[in-house]
C-alpha cells in the first residue's frame, strides 16, 4: 500500500490519482496520520504543500523513523522535507516559479534515467535547495535546464526519491512514466 | 417561452422570485413553499436531506438559493474571526412551486425612479491595498501561498428595483451564470460568468475562468488567445487553477477519470473574452451531496492557491464579512443533481445598502496599482447601473 501524507495542499489529490495507477493508495492529512496505515505501508509519499519543511516537525520525525525501512518519495515540499532532514538548507529563490512550465535535464548521477534526457515539467515552488549539498547516498539527479536548480534526488541504497517539480501536474509531460520508474526501482 | 409582460406581473405581485440563466434563456422560479435560512448547525442536514427526497422528477423538485462565503469556510473547518458588516444571513434556499421559461430578452422598466445619487465608497484605499498586497507578496516568497485574491468592497446607500437592474445588466453583459433573487427584505443581482459545479448523475464538471480581456475593435478572438498565451502571468495563474480544480474533483471522482475537456480556450461574451478551461470526472459511487460541496466550495479560482492556507491568510486579514461574495448560488435537485456558480460580479442590496465586492489576484509578478485599478474596472460595470 502507498501511504500519501497530505500537507493540506490543493494538488494532493492529483498525486493520489497518479499513484493509484500503480497500486492501492491511502491518503491522510498530516494532522491526522493513521499509525496503522503508516506502519503497514510499503511506500510513503510526502505531498506538496504550503510553507517550508521546518513548519512540519512531525513529518521530519516520521521521515527519520522510516528512512531505510520503506521507500520514501517526496514531491515539491516533500522533496524539500527529505533534503531538510538530510541537513540541506532550503532557501527562498529570487525568481519564483508558480504554474510555470520549464525544461529540466537528467544529470550524470542518475541510475534510473538516461543522462542528458530532457523533460517538460510543471513547477510550483517558492523555495529551493541551497547548494553545494552533500549527504551520504544522495545524488541530485535532475536540474533546471536554465538555472541549474536541483529538481530531483535519488538515494538508490535506501530507496528515497524526490521531485521538486510536480509529476502529477497537467503541465508535466510523461509524469506517469517518472512515477512508474521510481515505484519499480 | 412566457411573454415578457410576465415580468411586470411578477414585479407587481410582490412575490419573492429568482431568475437564473438557462441554456436558451432564463428560468424564473417563484411561489416558494419553503424558505430555509442556513446556519452552521443546520447546513449539513439541509444538504444531505434535500437530495434524499422522493421525487417524481418534477421541474420544481429542487432547492434553489445560495451559500455565503463564511458558511462554506465553516463547512471545511476553516475558521473566521469576528468580522464587521451587514448582519446578512449566511445562506438561504427556497423550494419553488412554479418554474417559468423566459427568453434571453428580458424587458422590464421600473415605474418609479429609484436611481440613487449616493456615491460609492470603497473600503480600502490604494495605500492600504498596497500594504496588504506587499504583505501577501512576502507570503508568496516564503511559499505559504502561490496566488491570493485581495477583495475590495464598494458600498452606497440605496434602495433598488432589482428586476430593473438585472434586466439592464443582462443587456450590457449576458453572463452564463447570471442570476437574481428578489425577496421581501433583500435582493441579489449577479452577472457571474463562472460555473463551479455541474452534476448530472455520476458526471461532474467545473469550468474555471482565469484571465479576462475587455473586447475592443482591434481585438478579435484569435488575438485574445494569443494575448493570453503570450502573457506569462495570466498563463501561470490559469495553470495553477487548472491543477487545483483537477485536485478538488479528484477528491470525489474515480481514480483516473478526471480529464481536462477544454484546455485553456477563449470564450467570447458581449463585452469580454474569458480564458477558460473545462474539467470533468466520473463521481465515485455513493458520493454524497455534502462531500461534493465540501470538495469544491468555496470555488478555488476566486480564492487563490493552495486553498486552505490561502483562506487562512485572507481570513486573518479581512475585517469585513464577505457575505455572498465568493460563495455559490445554484440548485440542488431532489435526485441529487446540482448546478452551482461562483458568486462574483454581484450586488447585494440589504437594509437600503448596496454592496459590490471585487477581487483580483496577487501573484509574484503582479503589480499593486494595476490590480487595484483592475478591481475598480470590475466594480464599475455594476456601479454604472446606478446612474
Amino acid at each position: 500500500m502507498i501511504y500519501i501524507i497530505d500537507h493540506n495542499d490543493s494538488f494532493t489529490h492529483n498525486v493520489v490519482h497518479q499513484f493509484s495507477r500503480f497500486g492501492k493508495v491511502e491518503c491522510d492529512n498530516f494532522n491526522d496520520i493513521n499509525e496503522t496505515k503508516l506502519k503497514k505501508s510499503k511506500v510513503l509519499v510526502l505531498s506538496p504543500g504550503p510553507g517550508a519543511p521546518k513548519d512540519y516537525p512531525l513529518i521530519s520525525r516520521i521521515y527519520k523513523k522510516y528512512k531505510g525501512e520503506k521507500k520514501i518519495i517526496g514531491i515539491c515540499l516533500g522533496f524539500q522535507q527529505i533534503l531538510y532532514c538530510e541537513k540541506g538548507k532550503i532557501i527562498e529563490q529570487n525568481k519564483i516559479y508558480h504554474g510555470f512550465q520549464s525544461k529540466i535535464k537528467v544529470t550524470n548521477k542518475s541510475l534510473l534515467f538516461k543522462k542528458g534526457q530532457k523533460f517538460t515539467v510543471g513547477r510550483y515552488h517558492s523555495l529551493k535547495l541551497k547548494e553545494p549539498f552533500f549527504a551520504k547516498n544522495f545524488e541530485i539527479t535532475m536540474r533546471c535546464a536554465i538555472s541549474n536548480v536541483a529538481m530531483a534526488l535519488e538515494n538508490n541504497n535506501e530507496k528515497i526519491y524526490g521531485f521538486q517539480f510536480h509529476p502529477e501536474s497537467f503541465l508535466t509531460e510523461n509524469g506517469n512514466l517518472l512515477i512508474k520508474k521510481i515505484l519499480s526501482a | 417561452m412566457t411573454k415578457n409582460n410576465y415580468l411586470k406581473e411578477i414585479a407587481k405581485s410582490q412575490k419573492p422570485f429568482i431568475i437564473y440563466k438557462s441554456n436558451k434563456g432564463f428560468d424564473l422560479y417563484t411561489d416558494f413553499s419553503k424558505k430555509i435560512i442556513l446556519s452552521n448547525k443546520n447546513i449539513k442536514n439541509f444538504i444531505n436531506n434535500s437530495t434524499k427526497k422522493k421525487t417524481k422528477n418534477k421541474e420544481t423538485d429542487l432547492y434553489i438559493g445560495f451559500f455565503g462565503y463564511e458558511i462554506l469556510n465553516n463547512l471545511i473547518d476553516v475558521k473566521i474571526k469576528k468580522q464587521k458588516g451587514l448582519k446578512f444571513p449566511k445562506g438561504i434556499f427556497y423550494k419553488p412551486e412554479t418554474k417559468k421559461k423566459l427568453s434571453n430578452k428580458l424587458n422590464y422598466k421600473s415605474s418609479e425612479n429609484l436611481k440613487s445619487k449616493s456615491t460609492f465608497n470603497v473600503n480600502l484605499n490604494k495605500a492600504s491595498y498596497k500594504s496588504i498586497f506587499n504583505k501577501f507578496k512576502k507570503k508568496i516568497k516564503s511559499g505559504e501561498t502561490y496566488q491570493i485574491k485581495i477583495c475590495t468592497k464598494y458600498r452606497n446607500n440605496s434602495k433598488i428595483d432589482a428586476l430593473d437592474f438585472f434586466c439592464r445588466l443582462t443587456k450590457s453583459n449576458m453572463a452564463p451564470e447570471a442570476f437574481m433573487i428578489n425577496d421581501k427584505n433583500y435582493s441579489i443581482i449577479s452577472c457571474s460568468p463562472e460555473n463551479l459545479i455541474t452534476k448530472n448523475r455520476n458526471f461532474i464538471s467545473t469550468k474555471p475562468i482565469a484571465g479576462t480581456l475587455k473586447k475592443s475593435k482591434k481585438l478579435n478572438k484569435s488575438k485574445a488567445l494569443s494575448f493570453f498565451k503570450k502573457n506569462i502571468k495570466e498563463t501561470k495563474e490559469h495553470n495553477m487553477i487548472v491543477d487545483m480544480e483537477r485536485s478538488d474533483l479528484s477528491k470525489i471522482c474515480e481514480a483516473g477519470s478526471v480529464r481536462i475537456i477544454k484546455k485553456k480556450i477563449v470564450e467570447e461574451y458581449k463585452d469580454l473574452y474569458h480564458y477558460v478551461s473545462l474539467i470533468a470526472g466520473k463521481l465515485r459511487k455513493n458520493t454524497s451531496s455534502l462531500e461534493i460541496i465540501k470538495a469544491m466550495m468555496p470555488g478555488g479560482s476566486v480564492i487563490g492557491c493552495p486553498k486552505i492556507s490561502t483562506l487562512n491568510l485572507l481570513n486573518n486579514q479581512e475585517r469585513e464579512n464577505r457575505n455572498i461574495y465568493t460563495g455559490s448560488f445554484g440548485y440542488l435537485k431532489f435526485n441529487g443533481d446540482m448546478r452551482f456558480n461562483i458568486i462574483i460580479r454581484s450586488i447585494l442590496n440589504y437594509q437600503n445598502q448596496s454592496e459590490i465586492s471585487v477581487a483580483s489576484g496577487a501573484v509574484i509578478d503582479s503589480n499593486a496599482s494595476h490590480e487595484f485599478n483592475e478591481n475598480y474596472i470590475k466594480a464599475k460595470a455594476l456601479i454604472d447601473l446606478y446612474r
